[in-house]
């Protein structure tokens, strides 16, 4: 790791990020002026709760929800808002999707052939179809399934299956990014490792980066180089994954890793629970707004002065 | 029955099996379980194990094209004494007397499970009403004393709210309310926290181990999560393709698992992963119900499988008075297999 850190090359850099949904005269604000890099050939996770805006600032990177602030910078180029065609084509093959729930993001009346060929279709227009076919082939074999299941039905699969159909279906466009999002907690637990199992391998094959988007902490800190943590559409702190897990310091960190269950009886009958009151351990943000600080290499935080002195003293000990 | 006493819900070599498309799947093979007064049990086993199937037999609530085939199911909790054969109920009218004021049922989704047309209250009163035959103002106190009983703020105003305008925490603590309003002996969860973020899931576990001292319950937990049954389970059975393989109290079973598939269950957890190097993952697909299971019916997706486990079903061996595992493993004439070495990093820490 230490190595690596010296020469990282920015992939994606989100700056004050802010996606808003509602009517003008009604507007809900779902991300709020979120800022981060991701490196090239890592595993970034996003984490939070259920609305807490994580899925949104993934599909705001798709460019599916349009942003209402920020800028999305892709290897030095803006790709929200309006951008020029070839930029628009360059993007769409080269940031991909995993979705969530494999028995709903599949097109139920198309044959597995079709929907991983589909985006090839926009990208390589005039592709031969045998050559076209042979993508698939190999796309397929890439997630570890058999080319004789190109002309079936997704229903036809189990949902570990159509995960890697999915899978198979952002690989046929050759990305270098993919956002991932949840892509295993629809699954069950012994597939779950399989589908890890094969994102790393793909990661490590491929140079790919990784967005991570996930609820779940046990799975983060096993994929994720750096996570961060989200909270109502803000990022409240930012790290290593190992640092974070070994000095979480936002309250609401400590909450969410208060919360995990481990699978360990005697230590988790006895954990405490850490509960988070935002107005509680927040209280003069009123006068005393927070910032986004570094509070120490690599690791961030927001919080205002009264809180770091607060952190930095915890982090002394 | 000496240990009528004790033993709460018994079931005794179940078989279900449904009839789909012209054929037999045999979905629960030969299930024994005691249930015991005031324990918590978590069933724990992949989709398609069994576990839900199990569980909805001791409710009534087995889909029609299913039906026991073989062993009884009995129920000793009634108030005047007399146990109940279960798995000999026909009617609909028989399993009245069961459902709600015996043995009461949370189901997985909180966001279907609730009438969206009813307000809380409503949804409520009508279960009390039906069992307790509470009316009016006597009703609405009984309901609201229910929904601070399980921790929902300012019950007189969600009193006269739709399930919409709860959150999803909110309203699952309202199907608890439900479930909990006929003073169940029984209540079995099924998968209450699967849909629920972390935090929440910590909440709601919180609060059915608070509804069990209060209340006197005894809760089945089915899940899929093993950190979920180190919080809350007293007892841990294992099931695979529709058998018990494994049972025991949950720190023997965690600290000291002995069927190869409570080994790869546990294995493939991320928590025990290493950072860079794959994760352990069992291969291969659970058996198809719809043909005779041979021998072990893990033994096809077990690298260390014995010559014996594709021959013949093993018998439960016991490893300690409450602890039995049923593989060939625990016979004195098999050779010793040592767990994955992964495993050593859960550890008992008391």
């Amino acid at each position: 790791m230490e190595a690596k850190k010296e020469n990282r090359e920015v992939l994606l850099s989100v700056r004050d990020l802010e996606v808003t949904f509602g009517s003008r005269r009604n507007p809900f604000k779902a991300v709020k002026g979120v800022s981060f890099d991701i490196y090239k050939g890592e595993t970034f996770g996003l984490v939070g709760e259920s609305g807490s805006g994580k899925t949104t600032i993934g599909r705001a990177i798709m460019r599916i929800h349009p942003t209402s602030g920020g800028e999305v910078i892709y290897k030095g180029e803006k790709i929200n808002g309006k951008i020029s065609k070839e930029l628009d084509k360059k993007v769409i093959s080269e940031i991909q999707m995993i979705f969530q729930d494999p028995m709903a993001s599949l097109n139920e009346r198309a044959k597995v052939d079709y929907i991983i060929a589909e985006g090839t279709y926009s990208t390589k227009k005039d592709l031969p179809k045998k050559e076209r076919m042979e993508l698939v082939d190999n796309s397929l074999l890439d997630v570890g399934l058999l080319p004789e299941f190109a002309s079936r039905f997704p229903h036809e699969f189990s949902g570990g299956q159509r995960q890697r159909i999915g899978i198979a279906r952002a690989l046929i466009m050759e990305p270098n990014f993919i956002i991932a999002d949840e892509p295993i907690s629809a699954l069950d637990v012994s597939i779950r490792a399989q589908v890890l199992n094969l994102m790393s391998k793909l990661q490590r094959e491929r140079d790919l980066t990784y967005l991570f988007i996930a609820h779940d902490l046990s799975v983060m800190r096993f994929i994720s180089d750096r996570i961060a943590v989200i909270h109502k559409g803000v990022i409240v702190e930012l790290a290593e994954c190992e640092k974070l897990f070994e000095h979480p310091l936002h309250p609401y960190t400590q909450s969410l890793l208060s919360a995990l269950p481990l699978a360990d009886p005697d230590k988790e009958k006895n954990k405490e629970l850490i509960v988070y009151h935002p107005d509680e351990c927040h209280f003069d943000y009123a006068d005393n707004p927070p910032e986004w600080v570094e509070i120490e290499e690599g690791h961030f935080i927001l919080a205002n002065a009264r809180e770091l002195e607060e952190y930095r003293a915890q982090l002394q000990k | 029955m000496e240990q009528k006493n004790d033993v709460i819900l018994s079931v005794k070599n179940l078989n279900v099996k449904f009839n789909l498309r012209g054929k037999v799947l045999h979905a629960i093979r030969g299930v024994t379980l005691d249930v015991h007064r005031g324990e918590s049990l978590a069933i724990v086993g992949e989709s398609g194990s069994g576990k839900s199937v199990l569980n909805k037999n001791f409710i009534g609530l087995l889909d029609p094209n299913g039906f026991i085939s073989e062993g009884e199911i009995m129920y000793y909790g009634m108030e005047n004494g007399e146990p109940q054969l279960l798995s000999g109920y026909k009617k609909d009218r028989e399993w009245l007397k069961i459902r709600g004021k015996e043995v009461s049922m949370i189901m997985q989704d909180p966001m279907t499970s609730l009438n969206p047309l009813k307000t809380i209250g409503k949804q409520i009163g009508e279960a009390v009403e039906k069992h307790q035959g509470f009316k009016g103002a006597r009703l609405k106190e009984e309901v609201l004393q229910i929904l601070r009983d399980v921790g929902i703020e300012d019950p007189e105003r969600r009193y006269k709210q739709y399930p919409h305008e709860f959150s999803g925490g909110m309203r699952q603590r309202v199907v608890i309310a439900i479930a909990v309003a006929c003073r169940p002996k029984i209540l079995i969860c099924d998968e209450p926290t699967t849909a629920l973020d972390v935090t929440i899931q910590a909440q709601i576990l919180k609060l059915l181990k608070e509804l069990k001292e209060r209340l006197n319950l005894t809760i089945i937990f089915i899940t899929h999560d093993l950190g979920v049954v180190a919080n809350i389970a007293d007892r841990v059975a294992v099931m695979y393709a529709g058998d018990i393989i494994e049972i025991g109290m949950v720190r023997e079973v965690f600290y000291n698992p002995q069927h190869p598939y409570t080994w790869a269950l546990l294995s493939s957890l991320p928590q025990l992963g290493i950072k860079g190097e794959d994760l352990y993952a069992i291969q291969g697909t659970p058996p198809n119900l719809f043909k005779e299971v041979v021998g072990d019916a893990f033994a096809p997706r077990n690298p260390q499988a014995l010559a014996i486990d594709f021959v013949e079903q093993p018998p439960y061996f016991d490893v300690s008075p409450t602890h039995r595992a049923r593989t060939w493993l625990l016979d004195p004439r098999a050779p010793k297999v040592d767990p994955p070495a992964c495993l050593k990093k859960i550890q008992p820490s008391l």
